[in-house]
């Protein structure tokens, strides 16, 4: 297992990810049709094709991440970093192997969107709600093909790293000895780290979650019928759990992976401590929403919590940060 | 009991509230620190600890309010309502003199202190199925819930505040962590959890 086996198998990716992504984006043109269509006709014959379409672009969506999961493996079997014989002082181990999860760089928008496609097939005896989360999924595909595709060059820096590496080794880089320290920090604390494998997942299956939560208090305000109130309370239930323990994960690997890094109020931090005393308002304010207008406040805040969590999101990419792509 | 009603619902605007304005404090943070990284160094000079330091005490009042919410909240009966009012101002005169005397982190560590030892003893009486106290939901799971879900983050926020370097930090940021959540299945999946323990 070579170097250049790892290439062929990241070329393969793309041959057979690429066509998956761009029927997701076919498919969900023809969601958001129906979509539309269904709102206007009301006809129980476009909410079936409606919900086809939902399961046809899901099931994609597991084929693709099926393809990630084969990929990622290929990484496992033929990417071996072995740290040359001078370094071993500085090295604890002999060699390492990258265990990369499939939600990292641009996986993770695409695994987030397939778990609110999975989530979103659990209410679809609720018409009008599927309707309306089916132009936000399709918003959802649109915006990982054309910003966040997994399969156009993947993993763009684990491979710039991998490059790097065997570049570096063969011409006798007097880097080497730098890129293999920042390598096997890269490797233990993040790539291969427990928490790595824990921490975003449960957060991304936590968002999707609470993408129903944010759709149903948007039709609670329009409609004031309490099923929604109650479907919204119930997949914010299951969100907050997830990302409770996925925050609190978090801490003891930012003690563990940045000891001296300044990384407490980092903006991503602070965003995601806002978006969760957001939703313990949100929580606590729904003890009383049978209370007169409570109701009202509580979809509100329903609201706002997701409006919190995108922006959350969206921190990464537009401040500057230990957690984020964007330098000062 | 339509006052006791009332007064919870008070108490739950109030908790709400408290933390909309953490909510609010964070914003300013991530504002501030954007404004900050004009200087990509910034991080590796005075500023940073300054930062970190005008961050926390910005925290911390709404911690405190958040604190002393909780307090009047979970032990309803076991005190006299007035009592625990009273109770709970004295409490909060005191911390603000540590506050002025030893600063912010020493009075909230001693308002987290008394909530850890009421929680504690709200803990023990829901465990023995007291009738001395009274909860909005009702159900022994229900309670067991909130009690191990407030005992966690009054724990999470002890830890924090007071055993940063302390060699147990870890672990007792994990008991925190396994109360919390075992007091969010117990809160949110009552029925279920009851089914899978077998209790009635």
């Amino acid at each position: 297992m070579t170097f250049s086996e790892y290439l062929a198998a990241r070329d393969f990716l793309t041959n057979i990810g690429q066509p998956v992504i761009t029927y997701i984006l076919l498919v969900s043109i023809l969601q958001v049709l129906f979509s539309i269509v269904y709102f206007l006709k009301r006809k129980d014959n476009y909410y079936r094709y409606l919900i086809k379409s939902v399961y046809i672009s899901t099931s994609l969506y597991v084929l693709g991440f099926l393809f990630l999961i084969w990929f990622h493996l290929q990484i496992y079997n033929t990417v071996l970093i072995e740290y040359p014989e001078f370094l071993r002082q500085a090295i604890p181990v002999e060699s390492s192997r990258l265990i990369i999860p499939m939600w990292i760089e641009s996986e993770k928008l695409y695994f987030w969107s397939m778990a609110a496609s999975v989530f979103v097939l659990t209410v679809q005896r609720r018409k009008e709600l599927v309707s309306f989360l089916g132009i936000v999924l399709s918003v959802f595909s649109a915006i990982v093909f054309f910003l966040s595709n997994p399969f156009k060059e993947p993993l763009p820096i684990v491979h710039n790293e991998i490059t790097m590496w065997y570049s570096a080794l063969s011409s006798g880089d007097g880097r080497i000895f730098e890129m293999a320290g920042n390598l096997f920090g890269r490797i233990t604390f993040y790539y291969n780290s427990t928490y790595m494998w824990t921490h975003p997942p449960m957060l991304f299956i936590a968002y999707a979650s609470l993408i129903i939560t944010a759709a149903a208090c948007v039709y609670m305000l329009i409609r004031r019928d309490p099923m929604y109130d109650e479907i919204a309370y119930r997949y914010a239930k299951a969100g907050y759990i997830l990302l409770t323990l996925g925050m609190l994960i978090g801490y003891p690997w930012a003690i563990e992976a940045w000891k001296d890094s300044a990384w407490w109020w980092d903006p991503k931090i602070s965003g995601s401590i806002m978006m969760w005393v957001l939703y313990t308002a949100y929580l606590h304010a729904h003890i009383y929403v049978g209370r007169g207008k409570m109701w009202n406040a509580t979809a509100y805040l329903g609201i706002i919590c997701f409006a919190s969590l995108l922006f959350t999101y969206l921190l990464t990419y537009i401040v500057p940060g230990i957690h984020s792509v964007v330098q000062p | 009991m339509k006052y006791l009603k009332n007064y919870d619902y008070g108490l739950i605007i109030l908790t709400t509230l408290v933390l909309f304005s953490i909510g609010l404090v964070c914003v300013y943070g991530i504002a501030y620190y954007n404004y900050l990284t004009v200087n990509p160094q910034w991080q590796h000079t005075l500023l940073y600890v300054q930062y970190i330091n005008n961050m926390n005490s910005y925290l911390y009042p709404f911690l405190v309010l958040l604190l002393i919410s909780l307090g009047l909240c979970i032990p309803k009966r076991l005190f006299e309502q007035d009592i625990l009012v009273k109770f709970w101002a004295l409490a909060l005169g005191i911390t603000v003199i540590l506050t002025f005397l030893s600063g912010i982190e020493t009075g909230l560590g001693f308002i987290v202190a008394i909530m850890i030892v009421i929680q504690s003893v709200v803990f023990i009486l829901t465990i023995n199925k007291s009738k001395k106290i009274r909860f909005e939901k009702e159900g022994y799971i229900m309670r067991l819930g909130s009690v191990l879900l407030h005992l966690g983050v009054v724990i999470l926020i002890f830890n924090f505040v007071t055993f940063r370097e302390n060699p147990f930090h870890i672990l007792i940021f994990w008991i925190g962590t396994l109360l919390v959540m075992g007091g969010n299945i117990f809160s949110f999946y009552p029925g279920k959890t009851n089914s899978l323990l077998q209790l009635k």
